[in-house]
């Protein structure tokens, strides 16, 4: 599966990399024990710095995504997709927050907002 | 005989000055970044006509001067060697010139344009492309360190057999010209100096696999063929020279110790053979790396996203020759006008390469 990102973008390139390892899991194209790159091969092959993936790939593991197993590598976890819990709910929510506000400020209604959401996660799983 | 093997190098010299435009990759045009789209510009096209036009008339010249030159005059070893060393020169000198007159050209026109306005600069990366890398295993490299190690052996068991002159220096008919005193050092040189180059090359090929793979997204089949076979045939063609090395070194090695067992023309012969190879080596290794994803590769692939375009890397090369990026870990990337590798400058292991091995020759030469 290919990885791409965006350098000028106001998103980090660590938060675009972990975006992508994970719509490629939802996907499928990830399978659960598929190891990762080592994080100098990524880092060189995207030219990026190495401290980069490595935040990337901890971000990952904080999100229960990958373990990060001593010799192997960065490996997907066997099963990461059991329902988040109350913590991980709330700390969506957060997230989340900022972007929906936004959204009710510039007078999108409720069905517009679940539309974009809607439309949102079919990009994710239909993306090649 | 000499004449003949400057003729031949520095018509391969010339061939490849004159076919670079046409075998770098394509969407990097005298070391300026170019969206696909404008790849076939019509200022692009003219240039690398010019450019190719201009050297190859140059090294018909320089080619037919060096002819009629060494015919019709019977020039001393010093005039041939002064010759062979002016005639690349001129033909590599001029194309150096050339490449940064359209270097600036091109830059010039891609800002006026503004061809990257409105595109997505983006960078790709294929997860599973390291289980496709083709470069030959380490102890498949490795493999003429042996030989290196057996002739060593071979000078050990031998040693009082050498005679009290150990040959330095031989001369184009292949026969010894200069000579130093029998010493451990000396009748030991030739077998540390291979070693030192294999160590070499086999630190050059760690380096190339532990570099990056970098592929575009506006044709990413076409660039990651090329970035493999790259990576492939670097591998094969230091094993090859390392190989022809070893051979040649051992057979020097063995006419020491022996003296002229195998007759003045085979010691002629060994050399030149030893070079012919070499040369056809990077010929082979030039068109294999050169025919994918340049203008020699007739699939083009376009449509992939027409709002997507490569991440414009020229801020990161200086000349659009010399690549310096603080960034990436990679410390050998593919040169941008040439076929091959280069170094990254911002890495302190570049100097590593670039600076260790000519000491340690020097440092043997001097001991």
């Amino acid at each position: 599966m290919y990885i791409q990102i965006e350098p000028e973008s106001d998103i980090p390139i660590y938060s675009q990399v972990s975006t992508q390892v994970m719509e490629g899991i939802i996907r499928g194209e990830l399978a659960a024990g598929e190891v990762l790159p080592s994080v100098r091969g990524l880092a060189s092959d995207l030219g990026v710095n190495m401290h980069t993936i490595n935040k990337s790939y901890h971000d990952l593991e904080a999100k229960g995504v990958i373990t990060i197993v001593p010799k192997s590598g960065a490996v997907i976890s066997v099963a990461p997709l059991k329902g988040a819990s109350k913590e991980q709910t709330d700390l969506l929510s957060e997230k989340l927050r900022p972007t929906v506000v936004e959204a009710m400020v510039s007078g999108m209604n409720d069905d517009e907002i679940h539309a974009l959401v809607d439309s949102i996660m079919r990009n994710v799983r239909e993306m090649k | 005989m000499e004449g003949i093997i400057l003729f031949l190098s520095t018509l391969i010299v010339s061939v490849i000055q004159v076919s670079i435009p046409f075998l770098v990759k394509r969407t990097v045009v005298f070391g300026v970044t170019v969206p696909m789209d404008h790849t076939n510009h019509a200022v692009i096209k003219q240039s690398k006509k010019r450019y190719s036009l201009i050297t190859g008339v140059l090294s018909l010249g320089v080619l037919t001067t060096f002819l009629v030159w060494s015919m019709s005059t019977t020039p001393t070893d010093v005039q041939m060697a002064l010759m062979g060393t002016i005639l690349p020169m001129i033909v590599i000198v001029t194309s150096l010139v050339l490449y940064f007159y359209f270097h600036v050209k091109i830059s010039k026109l891609k800002k006026e344009q503004s061809w990257f306005e409105g595109k997505k600069q983006v960078k790709i990366s294929d997860l599973n492309i390291r289980a496709k890398d083709e470069m030959l295993p380490w102890y498949v490299v490795s493999l003429p360190i042996l030989l290196t190690i057996g002739l060593m052996a071979f000078t050990a068991a031998n040693y009082n057999q050498f005679p009290d002159q150990i040959p330095v220096h031989w001369g184009a008919d292949g026969q010894p010209d200069a000579y130093t005193d029998k010493s451990v050092l000396s009748v030991f040189s030739l077998p540390i100096i291979l070693l030192v180059l294999q160590g070499m090359f086999l630190g050059i090929i760690e380096l190339t696999k532990r570099s990056g793979i970098k592929i575009r997204p506006t044709n990413n089949q076409a660039s990651k063929k090329r970035q493999i076979n790259l990576r492939k045939y670097t591998s094969w063609l230091l094993l090859l020279v390392s190989l022809l090395l070893t051979m040649l070194f051992s057979f020097l090695q063995a006419m020491t110790l022996y003296g002229n067992m195998f007759g003045d023309m085979m010691i002629m012969l060994v050399p030149l053979i030893f070079m012919f190879l070499t040369l056809a080596g990077a010929v082979v290794f030039a068109i294999k790396v050169g025919k994918v994803d340049s203008d020699l590769d007739e699939v083009v692939v376009t449509g992939q996203d027409d709002k997507v375009e490569e991440y414009d890397e020229d801020r990161y090369w200086i000349g659009g020759m010399i690549y310096f990026n603080k960034q990436d870990p990679s410390v050998l990337v593919e040169k941008r006008f040439g076929i091959g590798m280069t170094v990254n400058f911002a890495r302190p292991m570049a100097y590593m390469v670039l600076v260790v091995p000519i000491l340690l020759i020097l440092l043997l030469s001097f001991l």
